[in-house]
Protein backbone atom coordinates (compact mmCIF):
# COMPACT_ATOMS: atom_id res chain seq x y z
CA UNK A 1 0.00 0.00 0.00
CA UNK A 2 2.73 2.47 1.10
CA UNK A 3 4.81 1.51 -1.96
CA UNK A 4 1.91 2.45 -4.25
CA UNK A 5 1.34 5.76 -2.43
CA UNK A 6 5.05 6.61 -2.68
CA UNK A 7 4.71 6.40 -6.44
CA UNK A 8 1.62 8.62 -6.40
CA UNK A 9 1.55 11.48 -8.84
CA UNK A 10 0.33 13.70 -6.00
CA UNK A 11 3.57 15.08 -4.49
CA UNK A 12 2.05 15.68 -1.03
CA UNK A 13 0.74 12.09 -0.79
CA UNK A 14 4.06 10.72 -2.07
CA UNK A 15 5.98 12.81 0.53
CA UNK A 16 3.73 11.59 3.34
CA UNK A 17 4.13 7.98 2.21
CA UNK A 18 7.93 8.26 2.06
CA UNK A 19 7.98 9.79 5.55
CA UNK A 20 5.68 7.08 6.94
CA UNK A 21 7.81 4.38 5.37
CA UNK A 22 10.98 5.95 6.81
CA UNK A 23 9.49 6.17 10.33
CA UNK A 24 8.19 2.62 10.12
CA UNK A 25 11.62 1.37 9.05
CA UNK A 26 13.31 3.23 11.90
CA UNK A 27 10.89 1.80 14.49
CA UNK A 28 11.45 -1.71 13.16
CA UNK A 29 15.23 -1.23 13.29
CA UNK A 30 15.02 0.28 16.80
CA UNK A 31 12.94 -2.70 18.00
CA UNK A 32 15.44 -5.18 16.51
CA UNK A 33 18.34 -3.20 18.01
CA UNK A 34 16.83 -3.21 21.50
CA UNK A 35 15.97 -6.92 21.26
CA UNK A 36 19.54 -7.76 20.35
CA UNK A 37 21.25 -5.19 22.62
CA UNK A 38 23.75 -6.55 25.09
CA UNK A 39 23.48 -5.83 28.82
CA UNK A 40 26.24 -3.25 28.44
CA UNK A 41 24.42 -1.49 25.62
CA UNK A 42 21.15 -1.49 27.57
CA UNK A 43 22.98 -0.07 30.57
CA UNK A 44 24.57 2.64 28.44
CA UNK A 45 21.19 3.54 26.98
CA UNK A 46 19.79 3.87 30.49
CA UNK A 47 17.36 0.97 30.14
CA UNK A 48 18.57 -0.95 33.19
CA UNK A 49 18.96 1.31 36.19
CA UNK A 50 15.84 3.36 35.74
CA UNK A 51 13.59 0.29 35.77
CA UNK A 52 14.83 -1.06 39.09
CA UNK A 53 15.18 2.16 41.09
CA UNK A 54 15.82 0.38 44.39
CA UNK A 55 19.49 1.13 45.00
CA UNK A 56 20.42 4.10 47.12
CA UNK A 57 23.71 5.86 47.67
CA UNK A 58 25.79 5.03 50.74
CA UNK A 59 28.22 7.71 51.86
CA UNK A 60 30.33 8.73 54.84
CA UNK A 61 32.10 12.05 55.37
CA UNK A 62 35.06 12.42 57.74
CA UNK A 63 36.80 15.48 59.18
CA UNK A 64 40.60 15.18 59.26
CA UNK A 65 40.87 18.32 61.43
CA UNK A 66 43.80 19.53 59.34
CA UNK A 67 45.87 16.47 60.16
CA UNK A 68 47.26 13.88 57.77
CA UNK A 69 46.26 10.76 59.70
CA UNK A 70 43.16 9.48 57.88
CA UNK A 71 42.60 6.71 60.42
CA UNK A 72 42.15 9.33 63.14
CA UNK A 73 39.57 11.36 61.22
CA UNK A 74 36.12 11.90 62.77
CA UNK A 75 32.96 10.69 61.07
CA UNK A 76 30.79 13.82 60.74
CA UNK A 77 28.04 12.64 58.37
CA UNK A 78 26.64 9.46 56.89
CA UNK A 79 23.62 8.53 54.79
CA UNK A 80 22.14 6.38 57.57
CA UNK A 81 21.77 9.14 60.13
CA UNK A 82 21.89 12.17 57.81
CA UNK A 83 22.96 14.36 60.74
CA UNK A 84 23.25 18.14 60.43
CA UNK A 85 26.76 19.43 59.92
CA UNK A 86 28.31 22.88 60.03
CA UNK A 87 31.42 22.26 57.90
CA UNK A 88 31.03 23.95 54.51
CA UNK A 89 33.53 21.51 53.00
CA UNK A 90 31.46 18.67 54.44
CA UNK A 91 28.27 20.07 52.90
CA UNK A 92 30.07 20.52 49.57
CA UNK A 93 31.21 16.91 49.36
CA UNK A 94 27.79 15.58 50.37
CA UNK A 95 26.23 17.61 47.53
CA UNK A 96 28.97 16.67 45.06
CA UNK A 97 28.99 13.02 46.07
CA UNK A 98 25.21 12.78 45.68
CA UNK A 99 25.33 14.55 42.30
CA UNK A 100 28.04 12.17 41.09
CA UNK A 101 26.23 9.06 42.30
CA UNK A 102 22.95 10.28 40.75
CA UNK A 103 24.70 11.04 37.46
CA UNK A 104 26.10 7.52 37.10
CA UNK A 105 22.88 5.91 38.33
CA UNK A 106 20.36 7.90 36.34
CA UNK A 107 22.26 7.86 33.06
CA UNK A 108 24.02 4.52 33.10
CA UNK A 109 22.32 2.48 35.81
CA UNK A 110 25.67 2.37 37.58
CA UNK A 111 25.39 1.77 41.32
CA UNK A 112 28.31 3.72 42.80
CA UNK A 113 32.04 3.55 42.12
CA UNK A 114 32.21 -0.23 41.69
CA UNK A 115 28.67 -0.69 40.32
CA UNK A 116 28.00 -2.83 43.40
CA UNK A 117 26.93 -0.07 45.77
CA UNK A 118 30.34 0.73 47.26
CA UNK A 119 30.23 3.02 50.30
CA UNK A 120 31.57 6.41 49.16
CA UNK A 121 34.07 7.74 51.70
CA UNK A 122 35.09 11.39 51.60
CA UNK A 123 37.62 13.10 53.88
CA UNK A 124 37.66 16.88 54.25
CA UNK A 125 40.01 19.38 55.97
CA UNK A 126 43.04 17.21 55.18
CA UNK A 127 46.35 18.69 56.37
CA UNK A 128 47.05 22.38 57.00
CA UNK A 129 46.47 24.55 53.94
CA UNK A 130 46.70 21.56 51.60
CA UNK A 131 46.09 22.72 48.03
CA UNK A 132 45.02 19.42 46.57
CA UNK A 133 42.41 16.65 46.33
CA UNK A 134 43.10 13.01 45.55
CA UNK A 135 41.69 9.48 45.26
CA UNK A 136 43.85 6.98 47.15
CA UNK A 137 42.23 3.83 45.79
CA UNK A 138 39.59 3.67 48.54
CA UNK A 139 38.46 7.21 49.29
CA UNK A 140 38.44 10.84 48.22
CA UNK A 141 40.51 13.32 50.23
CA UNK A 142 40.27 17.12 50.07
CA UNK A 143 42.44 19.91 51.42
CA UNK A 144 41.29 23.39 52.41
CA UNK A 145 43.64 25.17 50.00
CA UNK A 146 46.38 27.64 50.96
CA UNK A 147 43.91 30.55 50.99
CA UNK A 148 46.03 32.56 48.58
CA UNK A 149 46.07 30.69 45.27
CA UNK A 150 43.55 28.00 46.10
CA UNK A 151 40.47 27.79 48.26
CA UNK A 152 38.94 24.50 49.46
CA UNK A 153 39.17 21.74 46.87
CA UNK A 154 35.57 20.89 47.74
CA UNK A 155 34.36 24.20 46.24
CA UNK A 156 33.67 22.82 42.76
CA UNK A 157 31.39 19.89 42.02
CA UNK A 158 33.49 18.98 38.95
CA UNK A 159 36.52 18.36 41.20
CA UNK A 160 34.46 16.02 43.38
CA UNK A 161 33.13 14.27 40.25
CA UNK A 162 36.70 14.05 38.96
CA UNK A 163 37.91 12.24 42.09
CA UNK A 164 34.93 9.87 42.19
CA UNK A 165 35.48 9.03 38.54
CA UNK A 166 39.04 7.92 39.34
CA UNK A 167 37.34 5.22 41.40
CA UNK A 168 35.04 4.31 38.51
CA UNK A 169 38.00 4.07 36.12
CA UNK A 170 39.89 1.90 38.60
CA UNK A 171 36.93 -0.50 38.64
CA UNK A 172 36.55 -0.51 34.86
CA UNK A 173 39.38 0.08 32.38
CA UNK A 174 41.85 0.44 35.29
CA UNK A 175 44.10 2.48 33.05
CA UNK A 176 47.76 2.69 34.07
CA UNK A 177 48.63 6.00 35.67
CA UNK A 178 51.44 6.89 33.28
CA UNK A 179 52.01 8.33 29.81
CA UNK A 180 49.08 7.99 27.33
CA UNK A 181 47.01 5.68 29.56
CA UNK A 182 47.49 7.97 32.56
CA UNK A 183 46.47 11.00 30.53
CA UNK A 184 43.35 9.08 29.39
CA UNK A 185 42.68 8.21 33.04
CA UNK A 186 42.88 11.90 33.92
CA UNK A 187 40.79 12.84 30.91
CA UNK A 188 37.94 10.48 31.85
CA UNK A 189 37.90 12.14 35.29
CA UNK A 190 37.78 15.64 33.79
CA UNK A 191 35.14 14.69 31.21
CA UNK A 192 32.78 13.04 33.70
CA UNK A 193 33.55 15.74 36.27
CA UNK A 194 32.51 18.51 33.88
CA UNK A 195 29.37 16.60 32.78
CA UNK A 196 28.36 16.10 36.42
CA UNK A 197 28.60 19.87 36.90
CA UNK A 198 26.79 20.60 33.62
CA UNK A 199 23.93 18.27 34.61
CA UNK A 200 23.64 19.85 38.06
CA UNK A 201 23.50 23.31 36.50
CA UNK A 202 21.37 22.19 33.53
CA UNK A 203 23.98 23.53 31.11
CA UNK A 204 24.12 22.50 27.48
CA UNK A 205 27.34 22.44 25.45
CA UNK A 206 26.99 26.11 24.53
CA UNK A 207 26.11 27.41 27.98
CA UNK A 208 28.92 25.57 29.79
CA UNK A 209 32.30 27.30 30.07
CA UNK A 210 33.98 23.89 30.23
CA UNK A 211 36.22 24.96 33.11
CA UNK A 212 37.27 22.59 35.89
CA UNK A 213 37.84 24.09 39.33
CA UNK A 214 36.92 27.69 38.61
CA UNK A 215 36.03 28.33 42.27
CA UNK A 216 38.90 26.28 43.68
CA UNK A 217 41.41 28.57 42.01
CA UNK A 218 41.16 32.06 43.45
CA UNK A 219 40.68 34.90 40.96
CA UNK A 220 38.07 35.44 38.24
CA UNK A 221 40.53 34.77 35.40
CA UNK A 222 41.69 31.40 36.66
CA UNK A 223 40.58 27.76 36.76
CA UNK A 224 42.40 24.45 37.14
CA UNK A 225 41.76 23.24 33.59
CA UNK A 226 39.82 24.09 30.45
CA UNK A 227 38.39 21.38 28.20
CA UNK A 228 37.34 23.93 25.61
CA UNK A 229 40.78 25.51 25.32
CA UNK A 230 43.44 23.46 27.11
CA UNK A 231 46.40 25.62 28.05
CA UNK A 232 44.30 28.70 28.87
CA UNK A 233 42.88 27.89 32.31
CA UNK A 234 45.48 30.20 33.83
CA UNK A 235 47.89 32.41 31.93
CA UNK A 236 50.72 34.39 33.49
CA UNK A 237 49.47 33.56 36.98
CA UNK A 238 51.68 35.39 39.52
CA UNK A 239 52.50 32.16 41.41
CA UNK A 240 51.92 29.37 38.90
CA UNK A 241 52.81 30.86 35.54
CA UNK A 242 51.02 29.31 32.57
CA UNK A 243 48.65 26.37 32.20
CA UNK A 244 50.88 23.71 30.56
CA UNK A 245 48.16 21.66 28.83
CA UNK A 246 48.35 21.08 25.06
CA UNK A 247 45.11 20.79 23.09
CA UNK A 248 46.62 18.89 20.18
CA UNK A 249 48.99 16.00 19.65
CA UNK A 250 51.75 18.16 18.21
CA UNK A 251 52.02 19.74 21.66
CA UNK A 252 52.33 16.36 23.45
CA UNK A 253 54.96 16.59 26.19
CA UNK A 254 57.34 13.67 26.67
CA UNK A 255 58.03 13.88 30.39
CA UNK A 256 59.78 11.39 32.69
CA UNK A 257 57.62 8.67 34.19
CA UNK A 258 58.40 9.83 37.74
CA UNK A 259 56.65 11.72 40.53
CA UNK A 260 58.35 14.93 39.41
CA UNK A 261 57.52 14.21 35.77
CA UNK A 262 53.81 13.87 36.60
CA UNK A 263 54.09 10.21 35.60
CA UNK A 264 54.80 11.15 32.01
CA UNK A 265 52.60 14.24 32.09
CA UNK A 266 49.25 12.64 32.91
CA UNK A 267 47.74 15.99 34.04
CA UNK A 268 49.32 17.79 31.10
CA UNK A 269 48.69 15.61 28.05
CA UNK A 270 45.12 14.91 29.21
CA UNK A 271 44.37 18.21 27.48
CA UNK A 272 44.47 16.33 24.15
CA UNK A 273 41.66 13.77 24.77
CA UNK A 274 39.80 16.45 26.75
CA UNK A 275 39.79 18.69 23.68
CA UNK A 276 38.68 15.81 21.42
CA UNK A 277 35.72 15.23 23.74
CA UNK A 278 34.83 18.93 23.86
CA UNK A 279 34.81 19.23 20.04
CA UNK A 280 32.78 16.02 19.67
CA UNK A 281 30.23 17.04 22.30
CA UNK A 282 29.96 20.59 21.00
CA UNK A 283 29.36 19.41 17.44
CA UNK A 284 26.67 16.99 18.63
CA UNK A 285 24.95 19.87 20.44
CA UNK A 286 22.45 19.69 23.30
CA UNK A 287 23.54 18.24 26.61
CA UNK A 288 26.98 16.59 26.58
CA UNK A 289 25.85 13.68 28.74
CA UNK A 290 23.07 12.66 26.36
CA UNK A 291 25.23 11.57 23.43
CA UNK A 292 28.98 12.17 23.81
CA UNK A 293 28.81 11.13 27.47
CA UNK A 294 27.17 7.82 26.55
CA UNK A 295 29.86 7.12 23.97
CA UNK A 296 32.69 7.88 26.39
CA UNK A 297 31.04 5.80 29.15
CA UNK A 298 30.74 2.89 26.72
CA UNK A 299 34.49 3.15 26.09
CA UNK A 300 35.34 3.44 29.79
CA UNK A 301 33.40 0.23 30.49
CA UNK A 302 34.58 -1.61 27.38
CA UNK A 303 36.87 -4.47 28.34
CA UNK A 304 38.78 -4.08 25.10
CA UNK A 305 40.21 -0.77 26.35
CA UNK A 306 43.59 -2.06 27.52
CA UNK A 307 45.29 -0.80 30.67
CA UNK A 308 48.26 0.70 28.84
CA UNK A 309 46.23 1.90 25.88
CA UNK A 310 47.24 4.79 23.67
CA UNK A 311 45.25 7.81 22.51
CA UNK A 312 44.70 6.08 19.17
CA UNK A 313 43.04 3.14 20.98
CA UNK A 314 40.69 5.57 22.67
CA UNK A 315 40.01 7.31 19.37
CA UNK A 316 39.18 4.02 17.64
CA UNK A 317 36.93 2.84 20.47
CA UNK A 318 34.98 6.08 20.68
CA UNK A 319 34.31 5.83 16.93
CA UNK A 320 33.27 2.17 17.27
CA UNK A 321 30.85 3.00 20.09
CA UNK A 322 29.51 6.11 18.37
CA UNK A 323 28.68 3.98 15.33
CA UNK A 324 27.23 1.23 17.50
CA UNK A 325 25.03 3.59 19.48
CA UNK A 326 24.05 6.07 16.78
CA UNK A 327 24.86 4.44 13.45
CA UNK A 328 27.63 4.45 10.85
CA UNK A 329 27.95 7.89 9.27
CA UNK A 330 25.59 9.29 11.89
CA UNK A 331 26.16 12.93 12.87
CA UNK A 332 27.39 11.61 16.24
CA UNK A 333 30.06 9.35 14.74
CA UNK A 334 31.14 12.19 12.44
CA UNK A 335 31.36 14.52 15.45
CA UNK A 336 33.58 12.03 17.28
CA UNK A 337 35.89 11.70 14.27
CA UNK A 338 36.00 15.48 13.97
CA UNK A 339 36.94 15.75 17.66
CA UNK A 340 39.98 13.51 17.25
CA UNK A 341 40.92 15.22 13.98
CA UNK A 342 40.88 18.61 15.71
CA UNK A 343 43.03 17.17 18.50
CA UNK A 344 45.41 15.86 15.78
CA UNK A 345 45.29 12.28 17.08
CA UNK B 1 68.67 16.60 68.13
CA UNK B 2 71.65 14.33 68.67
CA UNK B 3 74.60 16.01 67.01
CA UNK B 4 76.36 12.63 66.72
CA UNK B 5 79.91 11.52 66.97
CA UNK B 6 81.35 13.24 63.90
CA UNK B 7 81.77 16.91 63.09
CA UNK B 8 78.59 18.68 62.16
CA UNK B 9 78.53 20.74 59.06
CA UNK B 10 76.23 23.50 57.91
CA UNK B 11 74.34 22.36 54.87
CA UNK B 12 71.27 23.30 52.92
CA UNK B 13 68.36 20.92 52.72
CA UNK B 14 65.40 21.43 50.46
CA UNK B 15 61.93 19.94 50.75
CA UNK B 16 60.23 19.57 47.38
CA UNK B 17 56.54 18.80 46.87
CA UNK B 18 55.41 17.56 43.46
CA UNK B 19 52.23 16.25 41.86
CA UNK B 20 48.61 17.04 42.60
CA UNK B 21 45.39 17.82 40.76
CA UNK B 22 47.38 20.24 38.65
CA UNK B 23 51.05 19.36 38.52
CA UNK B 24 52.75 22.03 40.56
CA UNK B 25 56.06 22.07 42.35
CA UNK B 26 56.64 23.75 45.71
CA UNK B 27 59.97 24.07 47.48
CA UNK B 28 61.37 25.26 50.80
CA UNK B 29 65.02 25.39 51.81
CA UNK B 30 66.82 25.81 55.12
CA UNK B 31 70.28 25.51 56.66
CA UNK B 32 70.90 22.71 59.13
CA UNK B 33 73.90 21.50 61.09
CA UNK B 34 74.00 17.78 60.61
CA UNK B 35 76.79 15.25 60.35
CA UNK B 36 76.99 12.85 57.44
CA UNK B 37 75.92 9.98 59.67
CA UNK B 38 72.92 11.95 60.93
CA UNK B 39 71.85 12.70 57.36
CA UNK B 40 72.28 9.06 56.38
CA UNK B 41 70.31 7.88 59.39
CA UNK B 42 67.50 10.41 58.77
CA UNK B 43 67.16 9.44 55.12
CA UNK B 44 66.99 5.76 56.05
CA UNK B 45 64.24 6.39 58.58
CA UNK B 46 62.04 8.57 56.37
CA UNK B 47 62.34 6.64 53.14
CA UNK B 48 59.03 5.05 52.10
CA UNK B 49 58.57 1.37 53.05
CA UNK B 50 58.12 0.51 49.41
CA UNK B 51 58.10 2.36 46.13
CA UNK B 52 54.66 3.93 46.24
CA UNK B 53 52.31 3.17 43.37
CA UNK B 54 50.93 6.37 41.88
CA UNK B 55 48.02 7.84 43.83
CA UNK B 56 45.54 9.56 41.54
CA UNK B 57 46.25 13.29 41.89
CA UNK B 58 48.52 12.54 44.87
CA UNK B 59 51.38 14.68 46.16
CA UNK B 60 54.92 13.43 46.78
CA UNK B 61 57.71 14.87 48.90
CA UNK B 62 61.39 14.73 48.10
CA UNK B 63 64.30 15.81 50.27
CA UNK B 64 67.17 17.32 48.34
CA UNK B 65 70.61 17.51 49.89
CA UNK B 66 73.32 18.74 47.61
CA UNK B 67 72.70 17.46 44.12
CA UNK B 68 70.71 14.37 45.04
CA UNK B 69 67.06 14.10 46.06
CA UNK B 70 65.26 11.25 47.77
CA UNK B 71 61.57 10.43 47.99
CA UNK B 72 60.48 10.72 51.63
CA UNK B 73 57.48 9.77 53.76
CA UNK B 74 56.75 12.69 56.07
CA UNK B 75 54.63 10.47 58.33
CA UNK B 76 57.87 8.74 59.36
CA UNK B 77 59.80 11.84 60.45
CA UNK B 78 61.27 11.22 63.95
CA UNK B 79 60.15 13.47 66.81
CA UNK B 80 63.46 15.34 66.98
CA UNK B 81 63.06 16.46 63.36
CA UNK B 82 59.32 17.16 63.40
CA UNK B 83 59.70 20.91 64.03
CA UNK B 84 62.23 21.20 61.20
CA UNK B 85 59.99 19.45 58.68
CA UNK B 86 56.88 21.24 59.90
CA UNK B 87 58.64 24.57 59.26
CA UNK B 88 59.83 23.43 55.83
CA UNK B 89 56.32 22.29 54.92
CA UNK B 90 54.73 25.56 55.98
CA UNK B 91 57.41 27.51 54.06
CA UNK B 92 56.79 25.69 50.75
CA UNK B 93 56.58 28.16 47.87
CA UNK B 94 55.32 27.65 44.33
CA UNK B 95 57.86 27.25 41.58
CA UNK B 96 56.44 29.26 38.73
CA UNK B 97 56.04 27.43 35.44
CA UNK B 98 57.28 29.21 32.35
Amino acid sequence: MLARLMESGNKRIADLAVNSNFRSLRFRHDRIFFQKASLQEKTILGLIGKESGKETMQMEVYDCKQKTDLTGANLIWDTKTNQKITSVAGKNVIKGGKASWDFYWQLFGRNSIDNKGLLIKQYVHYDKGMDNAYWDGRRMVYGDGDGTVFTSFTSDIDVIGHELTHGVTENEANLDYENHAGAMNESFSDIFGIMIKQKCDNQDVKKSNWLIGEKVMIGPKYALRSLKAPGTAYINHPDLGDDPQPATMDGYQNLPNTQSGDWGGVHINSGIPNFAFYVAAFNMGGYAWEKAGRIWYAVLTDTSLIQNGKFTDMKNLTIVHAEKLFGINSPESKAVKQGWTEAKV
Amino acid sequence: MDRGESLTEAMKIKLIRTGGFIPITKEAETDVNLSDSQVKSLLEIIQPDRIPSPIKDGNYYLLAIGSSSTLVDLEKVPDEYKALFSKLKSDLKFIKRR
